[in-house]
């Protein structure tokens, strides 16, 4: 079954945490370098996330997207050293393409910050499963109607790509040019996405007609086939959160 | 005590300028098995939803009359009260998966959780249900990874597992092939020996013939006759209603084969025999 979720399988702690305080650890983890702008506290949250990965032992599944995020920094890199206009003190290189130290400098300080971020997100991402997060939020209060739209979001989307690849190869078959220079792949797109919208639409119907009689608009409360699940050090968790979050503003203040 | 009780009822969807359901009054029992059919557009699926509150709730539009389904009244109870008296499977089996779970077993929970059935409760009905369709063995497949006819008994499932009185189907085997369909129609033969009372909107008149115990025929949203099978298939204008009688009625008719005694030509496969072998 395709799915876009990211979720990593593993026995791991950091698996076993509570999906909220997991996203309460991404949402610390990246305020506190907004808080701080010091390269001390942006260096020692991005260590920290880097460090827990490894824990949960997903480094393997967020290298792609490392990758990605690195090819991205260089160009950072080559401009930041370049042409910022704070650059003063030459390094090396021939004019015009001469790195500066201040230049780089910065480019690491943004390098830095944008690993620390992706970081901790992936922390969130790799390691919960998103229906266990739902259900986690629904149980919090938050709407059932909500709780199924994100839910079915992790199937529904792959399941409306399978259908568009499957009219796609019917289009192909009855001569459509879909290959080929913009134009004709512009002219192809017609033709494929009126019947994608159109059978969308009507299973999109019929789904919600079937989701009615099933009970999705009930009022009275609701239950659950998993029992209520008890998370670790979810109280330990949150008030060292917490602790870290009044503490680097009150630094802020005084500082 | 009738199980269903239509009185005088009339619809028309708010797009739309004619009546989709023009006066219809009838009742049904407990444990018949009512056939529907009719041309396309006659109205089939809207009455079929009549039942399930989805007309006129979820299609709002002009509705006039009165549908009481197992002692509630259809106009004054929320679509999710009747789901327990009244379950509905539809014609596609995939668009009738939530897609928001990850088994068998938790989506057929799905209708449970929502209504509130203590957890105890749900297994011992997701089970029961599982059971009596046959699908025990897929409990952990992924709900997108089975056959038509496999996800469209999963459907029937979680609505058995509401524990309704009345089960409506419309067109449930029409989207699947011949094995799927018996799959289906086997796994309905066994609710009706359980005592469920059964509405079957269907194209497949011999499907028709062979499970109903009253066929209605539907016409521009009006009941042209609602009688037994033989009597409803022997009628000489129902190609005037754009509906084709059971081969082995349209053999019989040929040979102007009738059971003695009976003023209807045989309308499945074991009674054209038994007539056909006494000539
Ligand atoms: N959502 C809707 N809005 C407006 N009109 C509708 C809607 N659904 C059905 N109708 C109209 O109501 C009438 C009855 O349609 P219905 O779907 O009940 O027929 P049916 O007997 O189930 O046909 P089929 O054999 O094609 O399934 C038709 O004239 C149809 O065009
Ligand atoms: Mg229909």
């Amino acid at each position: 079954m395709k799915t876009f979720s990211l979720y990593v399988p593993r026995d791991s702690l950091i698996h076993r945490i509570n999906p909220i305080d997991k996203i309460l650890y991404t949402i610390t983890a990246i305020a506190v370098p907004l808080i701080l702008p010091s390269m001390a506290a942006s260096f020692l949250c991005m260590l920290i996330s880097l460090s827990l990965l490894a824990a949960a032992r997903v480094v393997r599944q967020s290298l792609p997207v490392f990758a990605f995020v690195f090819l991205i920094l260089c160009t950072v890199v080559l401009i930041q050293g370049w042409f910022y206009p704070g650059n003063q003190t030459p390094l090396f290189g021939v004019e015009p393409f001469v790195f500066h130290a201040e230049g780089l400098m910065k480019a690491c300080r943004i390098g830095i910050r944008v690993t620390n971020v992706v970081a901790a997100f992936l922390l969130l991402v790799l390691t919960t499963k998103p229906a266990d997060l739902v259900e986690e939020l629904v149980r919090r209060g938050l709407s059932p109607r909500i709780g199924y739209v994100l839910d079915s979001i992790f199937q529904i989307l792959p399941q409306m790509m399978n259908t568009t690849r499957t009219i796609l190869d019917a289009q192909r078959s009855r001569g459509l040019e879909t290959e080929g220079s913009l134009w004709v792949r512009v002219k192809a797109f017609l033709p494929l996405i009126v019947p994608v919208v159109m059978s969308s639409l009507i299973h999109a119907k019929e789904r919600a007609l079937a989701l009615e009689v099933r009970g999705l608009h009930f009022e009275g409360q609701r239950t659950w086939l998993r029992e209520k699940r008890t998370y670790p050090y979810s109280r330990e968790i949150r008030g060292g959160l917490l602790l870290v979050l009044t503490a680097s503003i009150v630094w802020r203040i005084l500082g | 005590m009738s199980k269903i009780r239509v009185e005088h009822l009339k619809y028309r969807y708010p797009s739309s300028e004619k009546l989709a359901l023009d006066d219809l009054s009838f009742e049904v029992d407990e444990g018949e098995m009512i056939g529907i059919i009719g041309r396309n557009g006659a109205g089939k699926s809207t009455l079929c939803q009549a039942f399930v509150g989805l007309v006129p709730h979820f299609y709002r539009g002009a509705y006039g009359g009165k549908v009481v389904v197992s002692g509630l009244e259809v106009l004054k109870s929320s679509v999710s009260q009747l789901a327990r008296r009244v379950g509905i499977v539809f014609q596609n089996p995939f668009t009738q998966v939530t897609g928001s779970k990850w088994t068998v077993y938790e989506e057929v929970a799905f209708g449970l959780e929502n209504l509130g059935v203590p957890r105890k409760e749900m297994i011992d009905r997701i089970d029961y249900a599982l059971q009596l369709l046959g699908m025990e063995k897929y409990r952990d497949r992924h709900p997108f990874d089975l056959s038509g006819g496999q996800m469209q008994r999963m459907a029937i499932a979680s609505v058995i597992a509401l524990q309704p009185e009345i089960l409506v189907l419309d067109e449930p085997t029409s989207q699947l092939d011949p094995q799927g369909s018996e799959e289906v129609f086997r796994a309905v033969h066994r609710l009706r020996e359980e005592g469920m009372t059964v509405i079957l909107a269907e194209h497949n008149m011999e499907k028709i013939a062979r499970y109903c115990n009253r066929v209605m025929l539907l016409d521009g949203g009006k009941i042209i006759d609602f009688a037994s099978p033989a009597s409803v298939f022997s009628r000489a204008d129902l190609t005037r209603y754009g509906v084709v009688p059971p081969v082995y009625t349209r053999v019989c008719r040929e040979l102007n084969a009738k059971r003695e005694g009976s003023p209807h030509f045989p309308v499945t496969l074991e009674e054209a025999c038994e007539v056909l072998k006494g000539r």
